[in-house]
């Protein structure tokens, strides 16, 4: 653990000059030595590769394309710096902690080692690429207002579905574990750091790379998958299935990355003091989610590394008449596939219960049970994988076995629900934009997880399999759940992260169309479903137009209220520029004890921890944390 | 000053993505219209090349069709009156490569269930001479198309192929249905060097699929 003696004048804060930072490590080196590195890759793989059948026949030569993308990723690392340590130490330098830590605005361009910047880095790249897959999703309900394939060419539509939803999926498996768990956990458990901070710039500027390959799909004849990447059809499909392996695959390097820091750090770097028990809710939302990022992920990319393997050197694991099986890949991808949905629902659940209790000014109700909750749904998560085969000729003995695990998750999950509605029994509730958010959360994942019971019902899902109400379902779930909770985040703690506050008011209209317009949006889904709609069609039955023009007027105003948020974030943070107060919640968690923003160093001492942070409502109730002779912030704060 | 910078290029950005997309959604094959005949029904004019011969994807075997002016145009998207009869004809440059699924060598939605190869009345033809079929499973019109001569002395090279080189003609005409859109496409495995020959041209419309856009 860091020593609180060690005095802040004497860490190595600097301000490097301006030639030195645009002519060093930074991402511009990344962006060119990574397409240096493409057209070198590619070059040597076209070798390689030469005179295979497939190179002759196909005119997709998969090596060459897999081996640029390959080159790409190590141009990118060698572009931001991320070889400098490692060679140093080999070279026998000495081991240093840090040495990144700067300020000024070029360190968001490049391997910054203060988790903070990390955070803010995130935070961007999440929301940049939200913005382009939230585009698709405008585009997909363009084509959808027609019963016929009219707006967009049907070789098309399918790419788009799969860009779509392998974005929003890659993107909000980092959403909360990357900008909101960087930034807040160091702070509530009273660290100066994350663990492994250069893996932690690691993790991000992967995910940034991730979004970008993804993207060169469109140049590679995109990808007929959507985002299961099943086979055979990922060994047939055009080179675009390429990108999508790659950039999943960086995802699941960089979420297992996140994961062992995450643990590591909640492990070694509490202050003295963070007892298990004193652990914010939050905290363990993040310490759950890894242990799942780090068991799943690992699966995904072998799976992954199998489909190359298929592509290239004419490997046969998913491949029947070579002894192959494609149900290989569904046993495979859902095993990851379906803890990821949970790496997408424990970090919500951790943001609304840190929420609820801070506006209804009543402790946390349930600590243990909610903490017992998450571990559960994290654990029973990987016992339920093979709902999503029920109609692809499983074992039919098998069915009623995960059938029955999948009900009894919702026993974990109905825990946190408990918690949820005993916090706020008898509350006197402050109806804040983050509150609106957290009690939104509750209520779309009520209807989510109810959908859910139909879907893991084998006889009922005989119908709904495949259909619209599959759709509706992991809407109400990811974005009704965890989108919500993760915008209650972000107006939660912003004023924390970037020192102003953002507008009440627009605030209010963003939650208000937001909450109306998905509700609009997805509800009459599942009845589409339950009327045959099939997903992943551009085409439907035209006795569903009336309905579809309906649910597309509801997306594009969805749409609109995102940008409502936006205007918010660039006018609250950049123009508007309202200085936040330290506490401006009366939080007693430890990251509001603070000042905003926070400073480089986080702690000027590293607090002793005296009591969790959910004493609220009696007054007698003891001081969080002792910050020794110099408070820094504190105003209200700790009464 | 700093902020308005920032905030345009942030709007520039979003502009250039937005433009992007509406650039990549929207490219694709152009529909070509099928040519008016005399007796009031509508001609479409095509012929299947055993390798395109041109960028991106100068190896993949392919569909081509004759716009109105007489040129060949890459493409698989064809306009066509509703409740009309639609005269096909068919040049058929490339070897077998055989069905799978023998069914599909019948004939099967054309007037009088049949076409004519060459000038003879046939209603089906050998499953493993098929080079391609032009099939629309929404209205139930399969017609297979058999391969040329594998000893041929002057197989087509690259696209358009010219009458001059070793080819097989089939005609056949059906009844287009009402106003819509109607998935057609080959059911061949033709695409050589991939999985089960069903990879690459066979997912891509321009190439081994396409539309009959019924207006
Ligand atoms: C404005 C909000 C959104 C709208 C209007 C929307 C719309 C859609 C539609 C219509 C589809 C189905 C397309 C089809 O099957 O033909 C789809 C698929 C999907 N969406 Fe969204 N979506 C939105 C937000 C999100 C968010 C926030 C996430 C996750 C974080 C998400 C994840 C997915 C996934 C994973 C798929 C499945 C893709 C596939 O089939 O492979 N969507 N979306
Ligand atoms: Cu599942
Ligand atoms: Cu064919």
């Amino acid at each position: 653990m860091e020593s609180a003696s060690i005095s802040v004048s004497e860490r190595r804060i600097s301000t490097p000059s301006a030639w030195s930072q645009v002519l060093g490590f930074n991402v511009i080196w990344a962006v060119a030595l990574s397409i240096g590195g493409y057209a070198l890759g590619h070059w040597l793989g076209s070798k390689i590769g030469i005179n295979s059948a497939p190179q002759t026949e196909t005119d997709q030569d998969d090596v060459a394309i897999l081996m640029g993308l390959g080159f790409a990723v190590l141009g990118w690392m060698i572009g931001l710096g991320f070889f400098n340590y490692p060679l140093a130490r080999i070279a026998g330098r000495p081991a240093t902690l840090r040495e990144r830590e700067e300020h000024g605005a070029w360190r968001y361009f490049r391997l910054c080692t203060d988790h903070k910047v990390v955070a803010i880095q995130y935070l961007v790249a999440v929301l940049f690429f939200f913005f382009v897959a939230g585009l698709n999703a405008m585009f997909i309900r363009s084509e959808l207002t027609s019963a016929n394939a009219t707006l967009i060419p049907a070789g098309n539509y399918l790419t788009l579905v799969g860009l779509h939803g392998t974005m929003m999926l890659m993107m909000m498996s980092a959403g909360v574990l990357g900008p909101l768990g960087n930034y807040l956990v160091p702070l509530m458990i009273g660290s100066r750091r994350m663990a492994f901070p250069r893996i932690e710039s690691l993790t991000m500027w992967l995910t940034v790379l991730a979004g970008f390959v993804l993207l060169s799909a469109t140049l590679l004849g995109g990808f007929p998958t959507g985002w299961t990447g099943y086979a055979p059809l990922a060994d047939q499909a055009a080179a675009g299935i390429d990108s999508y392996i790659v950039s999943f695959a960086l995802i699941g390097i960089s979420l297992a990355l996140v994961g062992v820091n995450m643990i590591a750090t909640v492990m070694t770097l509490r202050a003295p003091g963070m007892h298990w028990n004193r652990l914010p809710i939050f905290v363990w939302g993040m310490v759950t989610t890894s242990i799942l990022a780090v068991l799943a992920a690992p699966v995904l990319l072998a799976a992954l590394i199998m489909v190359v393997f298929d592509r290239t050197v004419e490997t046969s694991f998913f491949i029947t008449s070579s002894g192959g099986s494609p149900f290989l890949w569904d046993e495979l991808f859902w095993f990851f596939g379906h803890p990821e949905v949970y790496i997408l629902a424990l970090p919500g659940f951790g943001i609304v219960l840190e929420i609820l209790p801070v506006f209804a000014r009543k402790p946390l109700w349930g600590y243990r049970l909610a903490v017992a909750g998450m571990f559960g749904v994290a654990l029973m998560s990987f016992m339920v994988w093979q709902h999503h085969l029920f109609m692809s000729g499983i074992n039919s003995d098998l069915r009623p076995f995960y059938m029955f695990t999948t009900e009894l998750i919702s026993i974990p999950t109905g825990i946190i629900f408990l918690n949820g509605m005993g916090t706020l029994w008898k509350a006197r509730i402050r109806f804040t934009v983050p509150m609106l958010f957290a009690l939104a959360f509750f209520f779309n994942f009520l209807i989510g997880g109810l959908s859910g019971v139909f879907l893991s019902d084998v006889t009922s899902d005989v119908v709904t399999h495949g259909s619209y109400f599959v759709m509706a379902h992991f809407h109400y779930t990811i974005m009704g759940g965890l989108v919500f909770a993760l915008m209650g985040g972000i107006y939660f703690w912003l004023p924390k992260i970037t020192g102003f506050n953002l507008n009440e008011t627009l605030g209010k209209v963003h939650f208000w169309a937001m909450f109306i317009f998905f509700n609009l949006t997805f509800f009459p889904l599942f009845a589409a479903g339950m009327l045959g709609m099939p997903r992943r069609v551009d085409s439907y039955n035209a006795e569903l137009h009336t309905l579809n023009v309906f649910v597309s007027v509801s997306a594009f105003c969805l749409g609109l209220s995102m940008l409502v948020f936006l205007i918010n974030l660039v006018w609250s943070v950049m123009f508007r520029r309202e200085r936040a107060e330290a506490n401006p919640w009366q939080s007693k968690s430890l990251e509001w004890q603070l000042p905003s923003p926070v400073p480089v160093y986080n702690f000027e001492r590293i607090p002793t921890i005296t009591s969790h942070p959910y004493g609220y409502g009696t007054p007698e109730a003891p001081a969080v944390a002792d910050f020794g002779p110099h408070v820094i912030a504190g105003e209200g704060g700790l009464a | 000053m700093r902020a308005l910078a920032v905030a345009a290029t942030f709007g520039v950005l979003v502009a250039l993505v937005v433009v992007y997309f509406i650039f990549f959604l929207e490219s694709g094959p152009a529909a070509i219209a099928a040519t008016r005949g005399s007796d009031g029904s509508a001609d479409l004019t095509l012929q299947t090349v055993p390798s395109y011969g041109h960028h991106p994807f100068p190896d993949w075997v392919s569909y081509m069709a004759k716009d109105p002016q007489g040129k060949w145009e890459h493409t698989t998207i064809f306009k066509v009156p509703a409740h009309t009869l639609i005269k096909v004809t068919i040049y058929q440059y490339d070897g077998d490569s055989g069905l799978r699924n023998a069914f599909l060598s019948g004939v099967s939605g054309t007037t009088g269930d049949i076409e004519t190869i060459n000038g003879t009345v046939e209603h089906g033809i050998n499953a493993n001479d098929a080079a391609h079929t032009f099939t629309i499973p929404d209205i139930d019109v399969n017609v297979p198309l058999p391969g040329i001569n594998p000893n041929a002395k002057n197989p087509c090279g690259t696209a358009p192929c010219s009458l001059a080189e070793a080819h097989n003609t089939i005609t056949f005409s059906f009844r287009s249905p009402g106003p819509g859109s109607y998935r057609w496409q080959c059911f061949v495995p033709c695409a050589a060097g991939f999985l089960f020959g069903n990879g690459g041209p066979m997912q891509t419309i321009g190439y081994m699929s396409g539309l009959i856009e019924v207006s």
